[in-house]
């Protein structure tokens, strides 16, 4: 194939290389190695864009694939380059018919295929569709495809702590797996189905609110942090031992970086529980969707540096809030043989309420 | 084809000598990935590397350079790559040898009042792990959470203290350094007072990796300062901000801080940050110090009516640290920022007697609009050193002729106001061309036989200062 036009020449264009984005890299903080950072990524992507390097290269698919796509490099860019989409655009590139890898095939099928996605969350009994809505838009709450499956209990949490909140019977894939794994067009109409239905949506996944706010507006879209405090914070408090929890958080990179939203599940922890900052909160937990998956070794290096922070704080509580890292706290905290307990932001809230 | 394959061996025999001595996984020879070491952080620059090496002591540095020097090949040291004068670019190709992997912080020394670290230490990680003793390390160049001390060093980068603390210089005691046969040598040491032997430590320092490849870097600290506060006050126009800089000192007064903005700065500035600036003024000047809180309180106090005394529309002091800190950390991204305006920028780095500054800002407002240039500008206003940022369309290659343009006019009007074409940026392959013009024959013929007595072969760095 010919390269030009994997990327949209505006978003390559914005990147002045001043290299500000080096120390927010995960995967640089990890090699020391200029070209898997984003700045020296982007000089590939140039690279390739000028049809001096093809997109199929073998280093270039190796930095297509090993970058994290935390999006940690975007808030600290004073230019404003869109780092995200531009990683989306390369792997779009890349990971086509052959070449996606084999091991997120069945996961991409799964996610497209409406009926799998419902069958696989009514046998695990997440929480129950509302009635068809009456003229009141209202919010509804996204159902993600793999959260449904993995941990049915975060929807079910969500819909007992937001009053009014309804919860749609039919409800598809958000599409955010497909455009991060080489597919960004099957990701945008998925969104757009989604958004098809009237008012704003909440999520409870990171990864999915920053793919549908990019795709149906971030006015459409509310994270579940966001929605609670709309309600005032949680009454009560979590005891432990006769005194209030230690409670962490583990960010979400496309909740902080993509969304913006780094203050409000915080403000939620701290009304409920004593707030602990975990050294790097906002850094990478080394889950990022597939990256887990199809990188498992580089997704544990990733990952190191929390163990040990988490292991000398001692949380009662960790708190995540996207599946993804759930699934990658709750295995490192099993490994570590830690006390901590990983909990979904809505299951911590739902634990002062009962 | 054959000149293809031919490169292709050669990488891979070259690939497996390098690899033997730094170790495989730290070599690099691919030509696709090698693109990010072709250029740094300046615009229009570029040199195509034959392999990137990591090495990880002084030990394997050496027998890099060894091998290099046996085999006539260039040695490009780099650090994070943020050179703004294209100081890191192999522009004559060769290897390029990245200190990143030389990240230790060595020892903290709180009577001596000392660091020792490695090369590939950022400038934040030390000032971060100095401030927990109490101790503070000053020079903050714009680029300080990525630059590392190694490059900060090399270039004698200044930053935002400048004024009252001075540029990287000030705060090297000591060096290890590899020569480009591959010998080791000590240069000062923890002392405050060394005067045994030519200042190899400062001649090291803004060498720009022509002379010797800075293994090991000994740093003085300071007490830190109690408290710090900055204000800002908006003008109509940069050059009577500049002119505020003269009351400013005038009473008697060494900020810590004096930087101007102009009004193309604050929009970009306040894009990116949002703090609130207010974008309709024509420049604006952030200032501050540290120290005990009754001296800031007093110092403060007289820049502020000192900013009133010389027109400023209105001041404001922040309130709190927090507040403080985050005025800065927006003006260090006030380069970045500047891309908003047109994709690419060029930047430059002139500096005159702070007296001569407000005819600087002038003569660049005339030069800009004589080549139908935008040139935003801002700056340390206190150290006299000015960065007109030429923001253009990188498509267009008449608008990057013009702004090259204006540059040749802008460093000839900084030499004529008895100033520097580089501040603290260094030199580079960006502004070798204009150095003679600046430092003289005699002085530029001696900086190309001080190189030669350290490095006959010509494979340190070469392009950049003596060549």
């Amino acid at each position: 194939m010919t390269a030009p036009g994997v990327f949209d020449p505006a978003d390559l264009g914005t990147c002045i290389s001043c290299g500000f984005c080096l120390p927010a890299c995960p995967t640089y903080k990890l090699t020391g190695d200029e070209a898997s950072s984003p700045r020296g990524r982007i000089a590939l992507m140039r690279a390739i864009d000028a049809d001096e390097v093809n997109v199929f290269d073998v280093a270039a698919r190796e930095q297509g694939s090993f970058c994290l796509g935390c999006r940690a490099c975007e808030p600290v860019c004073p230019s404003g380059v869109p780092y995200g989409r531009l990683i989306e655009q390369l792997r779009d590139a890349q990971w086509t018919g052959r070449r996606r890898p084999w091991r997120i095939l069945p996961l991409l099928a799964f996610a497209t295929s409406r009926k799998l996605i419902r069958a696989a969350g009514l046998l695990r009994r997440h929480a129950k569709r509302t009635r068809a809505a009456d003229s009141d838009p209202g919010d509804t709450l996204m159902l993600g495809c793999f959260e449904r499956a993995l941990f049915p209990a975060v929807s079910k949490a969500a819909v007992a702590t937001i009053p009014g909140l309804r919860v749609p019977a039919d409800q598809g894939c958000c599409g955010a797996l497909h455009a991060h794994n080489g597919d960004i067009a099957r990701g945008e109409e998925l969104a757009r189905q989604l958004g098809e239905r009237p008012g704003r949506i909440v999520s409870t996944a990171g990864g999915c609110a920053a793919h549908l706010a990019a795709v149906i507006g971030r006015d459409r879209v509310v994270d579940y942090s966001e929605a609670l405090l709309e309600h005032g914070a949680a009454a009560g408090e979590i005891l432990v031992d006769g005194r209030r929890a230690r409670i962490g958080l583990q960010d979400s990179c496309h909740l902080r970086n993509g969304l913006g939203v780094a203050g409000a599940p915080r403000a939620v922890i701290e009304a409920i529980g004593e707030y602990v900052e975990v050294p790097g909160a906002g850094d990478c937990c080394g889950a990022a969707g597939t990256y887990a998956i199809l990188r498992r070794a580089d997704s544990r290096r990733v990952l190191a540096n929390k163990i040990s922070e988490l292991a000398r704080l001692d949380l009662d509580f960790l708190v995540v809030v996207n599946p993804g890292c759930q699934r990658q706290m709750i295995g490192a905290v099993r490994r570590a043989r830690l006390r901590t307990r990983v909990l979904h932001l809505a299951e911590l809230v739902a634990l002062v309420r009962q | 084809m054959s000149a293809g394959t031919a490169n292709h061996v050669d990488g891979r025999a070259l690939s497996a000598r390098l690899g033997r001595i730094v170790g495989s996984k730290n070599v690099e020879v691919r030509p696709s990935a090698l693109i990010p070491y072709q250029t740094d952080a300046t615009f229009g620059f570029s040199g195509v590397p034959l392999a990137v090496v990591r090495p990880g002591s002084t030990e394997e540095v050496a027998e890099v350079l060894r091998w290099a020097s046996a085999n006539h090949v260039p040695v490009v040291p780099r650090g994070a790559g943020t050179s703004l004068a294209a100081g890191a670019v192999p522009i004559h190709g060769g290897i390029v040898l990245a200190v990143t992997r030389m990240n230790a912080i060595l020892s903290i020394d709180p009577v001596d009042l000392t660091a020792t670290v490695q090369p590939g230490v950022t400038t934040q990680t030390l000032a971060q792990a100095v401030a927990a003793h109490n101790l503070h390390y000053p020079p903050d160049p714009g680029s300080q959470r990525v630059s590392t001390l190694g490059g900060n060093v090399a270039t004698n980068a200044g930053g935002l203290h400048g004024l009252k603390y001075g540029n990287t210089a000030g705060y090297v005691l000591g060096v290890q350094a590899v020569l480009a046969d591959g010998q080791v040598i000590r240069a000062g040491g923890q002392l405050v007072k060394d005067v045994a032997g030519y200042d190899l430590v400062h001649l090291l320092t803004g060498s720009e990796g022509t002379l010797a490849v800075l293994t090991e870097l000994t740093l003085a600290l300071r007490p830190a300062p109690a408290t710090s506060t900055t204000g800002l006050a908006y003008f109509s126009d940069l050059e009577s901000a500049s002119d505020a800089v003269r009351g400013v000192i005038a009473a008697g007064v060494l900020p810590a801080t004096l930087e101007f903005l102009d009004a193309r700065c604050i929009g970009a500035v306040e894009g990116y940050a949002k703090l609130g600036l207010d974008t309709r003024a024509g420049a604006l000047l952030l200032f501050g110090d540290d120290g005990s809180p009754a001296e800031v309180e007093r110092t403060v106090a007289i820049m502020a009516q000192a900013m009133r005394d010389h027109g400023a529309a209105s001041v404001q002091v922040a309130t709190v640290v927090a507040e403080s800190e985050a005025l800065l950390a927006a003006r260090r991204c006030a380069l970045p920022a500047l891309s908003r305006l047109g994709g690419a920028t060029m930047l430059e780095d002139v500096g005159v007697p702070r007296s001569r500054l407000p005819e600087l800002v002038r003569r660049i407002d005339e030069i800009a609009a004589r080549h139908d240039v935008v040139i935003a500008t801002f700056g340390h206003a206190g150290d006299g050193n000015a960065h007109p940022t030429g923001c253009f369309d990188p498509r267009e290659e008449r608008q990057r002729e013009r702004v090259a343009a204006a540059f040749a006019d802008v460093f000839a009007a900084a030499i004529e106001l008895g100033g520097t074409i580089t501040g603290e940026h260094g030199v580079g392959a960006a502004k070798l061309p204009f150095l003679a013009a600046q430092l003289g024959a005699p002085h530029t013929a001696l900086l190309a036989r001080i190189k030669h007595a350290f490095d006959p072969e010509g494979i340190l760095n070469p392009g950049k200062l003596g060549s």
